[in-house]
């Protein structure tokens, strides 16, 4: 078994939900190529599709296509998701977080993406640069990689 | 995502396959409102083929959960991997449905 390789790659997508499915091909084939466990790639897919939701449903004041940059890269230790998108300034580490409970009837789903997030990845930053949000996503990887399709 | 269904009894099973996000959601929602609509039915999600189910599929889940309620039926699911069950935890859905471990358990059980 060999360490995981250092290698990066990235997209530029449209904003729409229909466009997400690329970022999701793009990182099972990046997290294939590099060995990265399953549970590690899907828990990453799963990341992206609530922040990329969030920015395409909600980050814009106007109708017109804009574009959104996912980058991911891996240095054999951590895998590194950055994410650049020209919506409003949106920190979603700020986002409200209620503790979920209570009955079915009653039950709020907001806040759950967010939750998802901050407790998959190891650590969400987020910075304003210009006229962009600047969002990056960091996990840990095992220290060899283990080369398994589980 | 794929979706098949199975009759067996009293029971529709809805086994869904792939990814339950942003995308599939929406469909996976048509399905289930059509088959709970109809009053009365007693539907079991089997989930032992998702890679994973996003905020939004647990929407759907949720909306279906109650539309049951609404309409005299039941939501049970089965089938949740480790990691499906990770995600369940963590938004503390575990006590909200009717869970078991597979398909195959729920058949074995008598009416």
């Amino acid at each position: 078994m060999s360490a995981i390789a250092p290698g990066k790659v990235s997209l530029v997508i449209g904003n729409t939900l229909a466009e997400m499915e690329k970022v999701v091909d793009l990182v099972d084939h990046f997290g294939a190529a590099h060995g990265i466990d399953r549970p590690i790639v899907n828990d990453l897919n799963l990341c992206l599709d609530e922040l990329l939701n969030n920015t395409i449903s909600y980050g814009y004041d106007d109708e017109a296509r804009h574009e959104i940059g996912v980058e991911l890269s891996v240095d054999g230790a951590e895998w590194v998701v950055e994410i650049r998108d020209d919506g409003r300034p949106f920190d979603p580490r700020r986002l409200d977080m209620p503790a979920p409970g209570g009955p079915i009837k009653d039950r709020k789903i907001g806040g759950l993406g967010i939750r998802f997030v901050k407790t998959l990845m190891d650590d969400v930053d987020y910075v304003r640069s210009g006229r962009y949000n600047v969002l990056t996503l960091r996990k840990k990887l095992p220290g060899e990689a283990s080369g398994g399709n589980r | 995502m794929e979706i098949a269904e199975q009759r067996a009894g009293h029971l529709t099973i809805i086994e869904v396959k792939g990814r339950i996000d942003s995308n599939t959601a929406k469909v996976f929602g048509e399905r289930l409102t059509t088959l709970i609509a109809a009053g009365g039915q007693r539907l079991v999600v089997d989930l032992k083929n998702i890679i994973y189910i996003s905020s939004a599929g647990f929407r759907v889940l949720l909306v279906a959960g109650r539309h049951a309620e609404e309409t005299n039926g039941t939501l049970a699911l089965c089938g949740l991997s480790t990691e499906i069950q990770r995600l369940f935890d963590l938004g503390a859905f575990t006590d909200l449905f009717e869970i078991h471990p597979s398909r195959e358990e729920i058949l074995a059980k008598p009416a």
